[in-house]
């Protein structure tokens, strides 16, 4: 697998990218990450690792200190309308108009993403496939509960059928039954080949159905993992030494980021 | 891209509770405010007739056309149902006679001045003050209120310009607030044209303009409230500092300035002129008696050394001489009073336009003012309104004037009076009187000013203008503002 997908050019890529912000705080420094089509890659960090920094500057909310951001092979800074048709983004809090119903908020999101062709059938299906109850399709937002929000999010991002997938802590605060079916949904996406970029605390899930896992810490790419090379391995201690910083000499395959480049 | 965002704009506005409520509010205001309009403008125009009916009896009724005290009358407008400007506070009347100048008294409210404590509602009331605060309340958290809810992120994750995004925000409010709007304000006109007030095509030009700049007025607003919530990260900080932007905007600077214009050019009010003039008066009228008695003195001093006889058959040689010498001094000394009257009223007003101007381009520094100055404008209900009708009824004056003095000298009177002074008597003065009713079909009647659309547009112009200054620098500092925004 790993062979295959690398002869692909990837979909999401930071190359050597670095933030650092007005107030002189370094969130990212020197990223490099590859995302190729039916990959998932988890980004693990504590609070404040940059992980949102990092889909922040996809999305061009933010603009790099230094080094580039792609979306399929599209600079997103420099052409931020272009490369932003091939990306999805679940915010870790998905917020929708309050007002609105689900259906409306979807139908107004999904628009936006330039998707035109939809009638309400598909729609419905999105939401049938994210778990929504089908009570709450015509309910307005404002009465939803955050995991339904999220599962709104998800089956915007769907039915945007973008190539590329950015995930922001998608599952921080869901109930574990909830997260669990999140979790499914976003392998079933990578299944049908999008490439997907997601942040989490989740280690479990991450090791789960992850074919990367990064590990952040203080805005550095500390660790870099195939699905592969963590079998057999805890990766909750690999994680907790990492954020430690006391592991990078002892482990032997060291961060993968140097294979990349 | 750009009609799924205004779309969604609209929607969100209508579909917000609060649309419901303001909606209902405005459109009820307006309808009352124009249906208390319409039957205060009635009331006003069966006064007006009432009261001219009753002048009209009261000239024929005098004795004499020396007698005649006529009064001329303010005459209502419909536009004054829209705005009622100064109209509630200008005298509806004045006398017009020889030897007082015109003065309008009796306005509205001092003869009402129950209705003066909290005044009058009417359409441009509601406009400066509600619906101002209206387009606040939909946009102070047009563009903060999303980043906190998220939605600006969600919505930007997606390939739309940030230049789009701001023009269907702003296409979106201003649809959503406005047209909903235009729905009472039809209806009112309807309620005008229903109600069977006379509107002219020159007042149906005034209304359209003044509906064209209540919506500047509004989309002015709503621009404040986009370029505030375009600078503020938290839409609880936009809303106070709408807030204080409404209250300094719409209550404060406009006083401001015409407080500031009264302390930096001083006029003398009403009554130091009439004083002034008074005393002028007073004066002249002294020096006319220290005059008098003197040319008496020497006319005695010509008769010294007569005797009775030959002093009477001189007196009535001399009578008519005499008195045609006394009375081209008292002419003299009226048209001088005149004349001073005159001149010290143009110097005190021409002091007081040099005011007026300074204190509204003061006030314009919110557009608040530019508003409200060109809305009396359109209405003719604005700060001229007395100067006008002043002005016609000094014209009028002239006229009416010059017909009884000609009447006077028709019916076979001198047109003067006799003026006899008397050491014990004093002053005694003798009107030929006459019993007759007058026929006053040929007598001028006095018609209002009549201002033109055209005219009042022109001197509209300039907060028309300001207006649109104004709302290109609130659109352009929000566009300026967005495209830095941070999303997050
Ligand atoms: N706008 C900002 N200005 C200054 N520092 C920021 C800003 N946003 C985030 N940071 C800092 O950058 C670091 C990374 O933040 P973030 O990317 O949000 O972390 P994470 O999403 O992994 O929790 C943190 O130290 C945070 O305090
Ligand atoms: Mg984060």
């Amino acid at each position: 697998m790993n062979n295959e997908t690398i002869k692909q050019a990837p979909l999401l890529e930071a190359r050597n990218l670095t933030k650092v912000y007005e107030d002189g705080v370094k969130a990212l420094d020197n990223l490099q990450l590859r995302v190729h089509p039916g990959e998932i890659f988890a980004m693990l960090g504590g609070n404040g690792a940059g992980k949102t920094t990092t889909i922040n500057l996809f999305l061009d909310f933010i603009q790099p200190t230094s080094g580039h951001a792609f979306i399929n092979g599209i600079d997103a800074n420099a052409d931020p309308l272009e490369a932003k048709k091939n990306v999805a983004f679940v915010s870790e809090n998905v917020q929708l108009y309050p007002n609105f119903t689900a259906m409306q908020n979807v139908d107004f999101f999904v628009r936006l993403g330039g998707r035109h062709q939809y009638k309400r059938s598909d729609y419905e299906a999105a939401l049938v496939r994210v778990g929504l109850q089908r009570e709450a399709f015509d309910k307005k937002l404002k009465d939803f509960s955050k995991g339904m929000r999220q599962k709104c999010g998800i089956a915007i991002a769907i039915l945007k059928d973008a190539p590329a997938i950015l995930l922001d802590e998608p599952t921080s605060g869901l109930d574990p039954k909830a997260g669990k079916e999140f979790t499914r949904l976003v392998g079933d996406l990578r299944d049908e080949g999008k490439a997907i970029l997601m942040s989490t605390h989740d280690i479990f899930r991450a090791k789960e159905i992850s074919d990367h896992v990064g590990i952040l810490n203080g805005g550095v790419l500390v660790a870099q993992k195939t699905n592969a090379e963590l079998k057999g391995v805890n990766l909750e201690q690999l994680y907790v030494e990492y954020m430690a910083g006391y592991m990078e000499e002892t482990l032997e395959t060291g961060p993968l980021t140097n294979n990349l480049t | 891209m750009l009609s799924i965002l205004v779309q969604k704009e609209l929607k969100n506005i209508l579909l917000s509770p609060k649309f419901f409520a303001t909606f209902l509010v405005c459109s009820i205001l307006i309808l009352i405010s124009v249906f208390i309009g319409i039957n205060e403008y009635k009331n006003s125009v069966v006064q007006f007739e009432t009261n001219q009916l009753i002048a009209q009896q009261d000239v024929e009724q005098a004795s004499s056309w020396m007698q005649v005290r006529n009064i001329a009358h303010r005459k209502p407008t419909p536009m004054q149902i829209f705005v009622s400007g100064l109209h509630f506070d200008v005298g509806r009347l004045s006398g017009i006679s020889t030897f007082n100048d015109v003065k309008l008294v009796r306005s509205p409210y001092s003869d009402e001045t129950l209705f003066a404590i909290f005044r009058f509602i009417d359409f441009a009331f509601i406009v400066q003050v509600v619906l101002s605060l209206f387009a606040i309340l939909f946009t102070y958290d047009a563009i903060n209120g999303e980043r906190e809810n998220g939605t600006l992120k969600l919505a930007f994750s997606n390939p739309v310009s940030r230049v789009q995004y701001l023009f269907a925000k702003f296409t979106g409010t201003w649809l959503g607030l406005i047209v909903p709007l235009l729905i009472p304000i039809l209806i009112g006109l309807l309620l005008l044209i229903l109600s069977g007030v006379p509107v002219t095509s020159s007042d149906w030009i005034s209304i359209g303009s003044l509906i064209a700049l209540s919506l500047l007025y509004i989309t002015f607003f709503i621009g404040i409230g986009l370029f505030i919530s375009a600078i503020t990260r938290k839409s609880s900080l936009s809303f106070l500092l709408l807030l204080v932007i409404w209250i300094s905007g719409v209550l404060i600077l406009p006083r401001m300035g015409v407080m500031a214009a009264g302390q930096l050019v001083s006029i003398e009010s009403v009554a130091q002129l009439e004083a002034k003039q008074e005393a002028f008066e007073r004066a002249r009228w002294e020096d006319y008696s220290a005059e008098i008695s003197e040319t008496w003195q020497a006319r005695n001093q010509e008769m010294e050394g007569m005797d009775e006889d030959e002093r009477r058959a001189y007196r009535d040689e001399k009578e008519w001489e005499w008195l045609e010498v006394d009375d081209a001094a008292r002419k003299r000394v009226q048209s001088d009073i005149i004349e001073n009257n005159r001149m010290l009223m143009e110097e005190s007003q021409n002091k007081k336009k040099v005011q007026e101007q300074l204190a509204f381009n003061l006030a314009r520094i919110s557009p608040v003012s530019s508003f409200r100055l060109a809305a009396m404008n359109l209405a003719g209900t604005d700060i001229d309104l007395k100067r006008r009708y002043e002005e016609s009824m000094r014209r009028y004056k002239d006229d009416f004037t010059e017909f009884t003095q000609k009447k006077q000298a028709e019916s076979g009177n001198s047109g003067g009076f006799r003026i006899e002074v008397d050491s014990n008597e004093g002053v005694k003065l003798d009107f030929g009187r006459n019993d007759q009713t007058l026929d006053t079909s040929e007598m001028p009647q006095y018609s209002a000013p009549i201002v033109q659309a055209g005219t009042t547009l022109g001197n509209s112009i300039l907060d028309f203008g300001l207006l649109i200054v104004f709302i290109i620098a609130t659109f352009g500092g929000s566009f300026l503002a967005f495209l830095r925004y941070d999303m997050r």
